[in-house]
């Protein structure tokens, strides 16, 4: 129980991750193509 | 789940005790989420109607200054009202077959209007209805008409 | 209803004790609800949010004195994601429903245009010109549709059965926030991918619509939760 307990918390760790990760990158590249054309 | 264990802990139900710090936190951000999205829903009305010239121009008047930027078209105006049983559920739409928009056109459109800026419309709408003055012989006594 | 912990501090033994506890819980939650489910429908319309508010936390506090004083009412959390999620479907739904069906009212070409030229040019460009109007964006209609017509109804279907403490309504909401999280990816990359068109000309480009419209998460800050729920304050 505990260690299915902790590999899902560990899951859900990773998803947080990914999720706002993937948010991170792609405000990056919007910003990196502003920077880049005039917008 | 021991009810006398957790009673001391005062936790929620459904939360157990290698949880709760985990929901506490979810429930802060939830509030936090709640109070940003209902503020910005209030104040996105006012910043927008005052951005784009409300109350000096009507929202009749607003709408023709926005589609004249949109289409880069002086002469557009925004038909009002459109009939129920016309677009989009019958009729063509307002600006379809237009020609007077300005893109770089191609795979990826790259738009070529100006930005809108802090009132830009209200200036706009007065520079405009100037220039119709000066083309009107009888403004030729206005000292302030841009020349030529 | 759950016969959890909070059963015991207001019971007084047997099973009349217990029903009136049941009852006078039912009672309280009831009571929360109506100024919870009223502040939430004003503050749906956006521009009446800021007088939903106040009703919304009186809902909040009532429940939460009502669970102090040894009720059972659902935990503040559930409520707090049951109606978040609510109005995060509400809000949503009102802007891609007006382009999709109302897109030649004043209303509408007044909103969303002066709405995407500050923001996001995908709601300015050439608006009103395809045939079936509204938003002229690439790929735009398509999450319009999708969002309007299957996840947020869901979204709000789910909802109800989550405050009413339903183990289909603990199911639906993982659910629709799983579907939350598709939305979001895919919707973000086909802006990025035609962020020449969403952002040319915006008065706030980039910073403007992630600040405007990073609020809407709470499908991702509830994933958590409803995963590490204990499933059992849920019933049939």
């Amino acid at each position: 129980m505990n260690e299915q307990d902790r590999q899902k918390r560990r899951a859900l760790v990773v998803l947080q991750v990914v999720i706002y990760g993937y948010l991170a990158l792609m405000i990056a590249i919007q910003l990196h193509l502003w920077a880049q054309r005039d917008w | 789940m021991d009810p006398t264990s957790t009673s001391t802990d005062d936790l929620p139900a459904g939360t157990s005790p290698e949880h709760s710090r985990l929901h506490n936190r979810i429930r802060r951000v939830c509030y936090v989420l709640l109070f940003a999205l209902v503020v910005e829903g209030a104040l996105t009305f006012p910043l927008l109607a005052l951005w784009y010239g409300f109350p000096e121009l009507s929202p009749h008047e607003v709408c023709d200054e926005l589609q004249k930027v949109m289409y880069t078209d002086d002469t557009r105006e925004c038909q009002q009202p459109v009939p129920l049983g016309d677009a989009p559920f019958g009729g063509p739409a307002e600006a379809e077959g237009q020609t007077t928009a300005r893109d770089e056109w191609g795979v990826q459109p790259r738009p070529q209007y100006p930005t809108v800026h802090y009132r830009d419309l209200v200036e706009n709408k007065e520079r405009r209805e100037a220039n119709a003055d000066d083309d009107d012989p009888e403004a030729a006594d206005d000292p302030d008409a841009a020349d030529g | 209803m759950t016969t959890t912990q909070l059963a015991g501090a207001g019971a007084g033994g047997g099973t009349i004790g217990l029903d009136d506890h049941a009852e006078e819980s039912r009672d309280a939650q009831r009571r929360a609800d109506r100024w919870l489910i009223g502040g939430t429908i004003l503050m749906g319309t956006a521009v009446l949010g800021i007088f939903g508010l106040p009703l919304f936390l009186k809902g909040l506090s009532l429940q939460r004195q009502a669970q102090r004083s040894g009720l059972s009412v659902r935990p503040i959390i559930v409520t707090l994601i049951g109606y978040m999620v609510m109005l995060d479907a509400a809000l949503n739904t009102f802007g891609w429903a007006i382009d999709l069906f109302a897109n030649h009212t004043l209303v509408s070409r007044l909103f969303l245009p002066t709405w995407g030229n500050m923001f996001d040019a995908g709601y300015f460009w050439h608006y009103n010109e395809l045939a079936v109007g509204g938003t002229s964006a690439p790929g735009e209609k398509a999450w319009e549709v999708v969002g309007v017509f299957v996840v947020f109804p869901m979204r709000i279907a789910a909802c109800i059965g989550l405050l009413q403490m339903k183990r289909w309504g603990h199911q639906w909401m993982i659910l629709t926030c799983w579907t939350g999280v598709i939305m979001w990816v895919g919707y973000v990359a086909n802006m990025t991918v035609y962020a020449d068109i969403r952002f040319t000309g915006v008065v706030f480009p980039v910073i403007g619509w992630w600040l405007y419209d990073i609020f809407y998460i709470t499908p991702f800050v509830s994933l958590p939760y409803l995963h590490t729920v204990n499933r059992e304050i849920f019933t049939d």
